[in-house]
């Protein structure tokens, strides 16, 4: 890994940065926390990489990072995915510096090395002068790589055992109930991607972005400039007034769950059937009445994937560390199949108010990210610079298997930080042990 | 040949000046004056050669969205732009590339510095084409539509709560 700060193995009490109900600001600003966080989550964890609708063609590709480890997920000839590094096996050229592209196969532009789509080494220029086998000088490749209904995840180590456990029960929902928004059951995420740059941590936005208790007052120029937006109803009504929830799932999976204060069906859109009447006629066709309604009940989940998925209702976010003062959040609009296209048209105007660097709401969130690091920018462990995390503590209740609570309570900072912590003091089963 | 005479196009450059400046300076009800009820404001993804709203754009806004837009920065509580940005930008290169009846199709470069003072300080670098078409009304010109193709967008790019 390109990491210029190097750990000390008791540099860093997680147990002690992480307690029940504060954690201390160091965690956000130091580079040996960062360091830790590229090794133990993004290297020995499943982190999500792309979606299989991103490269529908042989040789399609997009431009990816496992933690600040740059890949390639790729379209093979024989249709399935390989994610390798971005990077020639021989001197560390970056392979491919653009976004995206369609590629026959890698040449790499310093002296030539051509990489099979998989990662193969196909030739060196100059065979005579090369005597290793080339079988051993393909491109580094993540040690698992899995997919769940088209999210392709990648696991650099190998060590992390399989994708189903790491999604689990609560991960599993959430993806199922994305992708059921689509009447084929796959999602098509081919409107592209836009990235925004903030200068923060990035944890502050698995945090920020289930947040049920900022939207009042971080968000409130919104709700004056359009009074009647639905998150008026499920968010902004108040403490203990909305039936909106908070959830952390095992794995450090969270959501902010909106389906019980819906007061209509299509509420999440925005909008009525008859203006999306082809795509209600589709999806009632593929799932039946019952749970066609609710899907369009419902909506899509607002939930985090651990560490790095965003399922953000009708977007699709990914949240990539840069270094410990720099994030880059990137977006796509969730696109559905089986249906006319004005209800993906809706979608990408959905998207564009919603996300991204010039939209309604994400622009205030980094500004507030952005002062928050600042703020701790000098805090050292075992000093001033706790963050108070207790909110809502003695009201949560464990329901199906998960801690609820009100919408407003730091549940999802909890349990983000609380599976944390056992992912960087070595709990979750990784090879660390902590301090 | 030129596409209009010199009085229009001086007229025409003093638009654009002026439509630059009031967003320089926040004065949002002004440069909102110069606007027609028709008006699209677009900042494309890389260059703005596909239809809005077929992909993704980082702003895509009609006339009411535009309105929205506006009245967020008013409500003094959009922490992205409270307080606003110091910004400048030189306006340069203007070429009047079509004129139809009222309307006339602008381009121009520009570079804006921006001061970033609602948490890190920064001093933001934008660079960029802008395209406008402007229309001749009894009030004078107004614009109808604004193209802002950044030379970085494909990059990721910091907050952009302000006009561009």
């Amino acid at each position: 890994m390109a990491l210029t700060v190097q750990s000390s193995p008791a540099s860093n009490d997680y147990r002690h940065l992480v307690q029940d109900d504060r954690i201390h600001g160091s965690l956000y600003t130091d580079p040996a926390v960062f360091a830790d966080e590229m090794e133990r989550i993004f290297t020995d964890g499943w982190v999500f990489v792309g979606h299989e609708s991103e490269v529908p063609e042989v040789g399609d590709w997009v431009s990816r990072r496992l933690g600040t480890e740059p890949v390639l997920m790729v379209r093979n000839r024989d249709g399935a995915i390989s994610v390798v590094a971005n990077r020639c096996a021989h001197r560390g050229t970056t392979l491919c510096p653009q976004n995206d592209g369609n590629n026959r196969n890698f040449r790499c532009a310093y002296h030539g090395w051509t990489y099979d789509l998989d990662g193969t080494l196909l030739g060196v220029p100059g065979p005579k002068g090369f005597h290793k086998d080339t079988a051993d000088l393909g491109l580094d490749r993540p040690g698992q790589v899995d997919d769940y209904r088209g999210f392709v995840f990648a696991n650099r180590s190998g060590t992390a055992g399989p994708l189903s456990d790491h999604l689990g029960a609560g991960g599993t929902d959430l993806i199922d109930r994305t992708s059921n928004m689509s009447p084929t059951g796959r999602v098509r995420l081919s409107a592209g991607w836009i990235g925004q740059r903030i200068d923060s941590n990035w944890k502050m936005w698995p945090e920020s972005d289930h947040d049920g208790y900022h939207l009042n007052f971080t968000h409130a120029s919104m709700a004056r400039a359009v009074p009647d937006t639905y998150y008026d109803e499920i968010v902004m009504t108040g403490e203990e007034a909305s039936e909106s929830a908070t959830r952390a799932y095992d794995g450090g999976h969270l959501e902010l769950d909106f389906r019980r204060s819906y007061t209509a069906e299509l509420a999440w859109l925005g909008t009525t059937r008859e203006k999306v009447a082809d795509y209600c006629d589709a999806l009632e066709g593929s799932y039946g009445p019952e749970k066609a309604k609710t899907i369009m009940w419902d909506g899509p989940p607002h939930a985090l994937v651990f560490p790095n998925l965003f399922l953000a209702e009708m977007n699709i976010a990914r949240i990539e560390p840069v270094a410990p003062g720099v994030t880059v959040h990137r977006h796509t609009p969730l696109l559905v199949e089986g249906t006319d296209e004005s209800v993906n048209r809706r979608l990408v105007l959905q998207s564009e108010a919603a996300m991204g660097p010039a939209s309604f709401f994400l622009t205030d969130d980094a500004v507030i990210a952005e002062r928050m690091h600042r703020a701790f920018e000098g805090a050292a462990a075992g000093e001033d610079g706790w963050v108070d995390l207790s909110r809502g503590l003695e009201r949560e209740h464990i329901e199906d298997g998960q801690r609820w609570s009100d919408i407003t309570d730091e549940t999802t900072n909890r349990g983000f930080w609380h599976h944390y912590r056992d992912v960087m003091a070595g709990a979750a089963g990784g090879r660390h042990n902590g301090t | 040949m030129a596409i209009v005479d010199e009085p229009t196009r001086r007229d025409i450059e003093a638009f654009v000046y002026l439509e630059a400046r009031l967003a320089d300076e926040s004065r949002y009800d002004e440069w909102e004056a110069l606007v027609t009820d028709d008006m699209h404001y677009w900042v494309p993804f890389g260059p703005g050669d596909y239809e809005p709203g077929t992909r993704v754009s980082y702003i895509n806004d009609n006339r009411a969205r535009l309105g929205t837009r506006i009245r967020q920065l008013a409500t003094g509580v959009h922490h992205a732009q409270d307080p606003p940005s110091s910004m400048r930008r030189v306006v340069s290169n203007i070429e009047i590339l079509s004129a139809e009846g009222d309307e006339f199709e602008v381009g121009s470069n520009f570079v804006l510095y921006e001061h970033a003072v609602q948490a890190t300080g920064h001093l933001r670098l934008w660079a960029g084409r802008a395209t406008h078409r402007l229309r001749r009304t009894a009030n004078g010109l107004r614009m109808a539509n604004k193209k802002v193709e950044l030379v970085n967008s494909t990059s990721p790019l910091p907050n952009l709560p302000f006009i561009i």
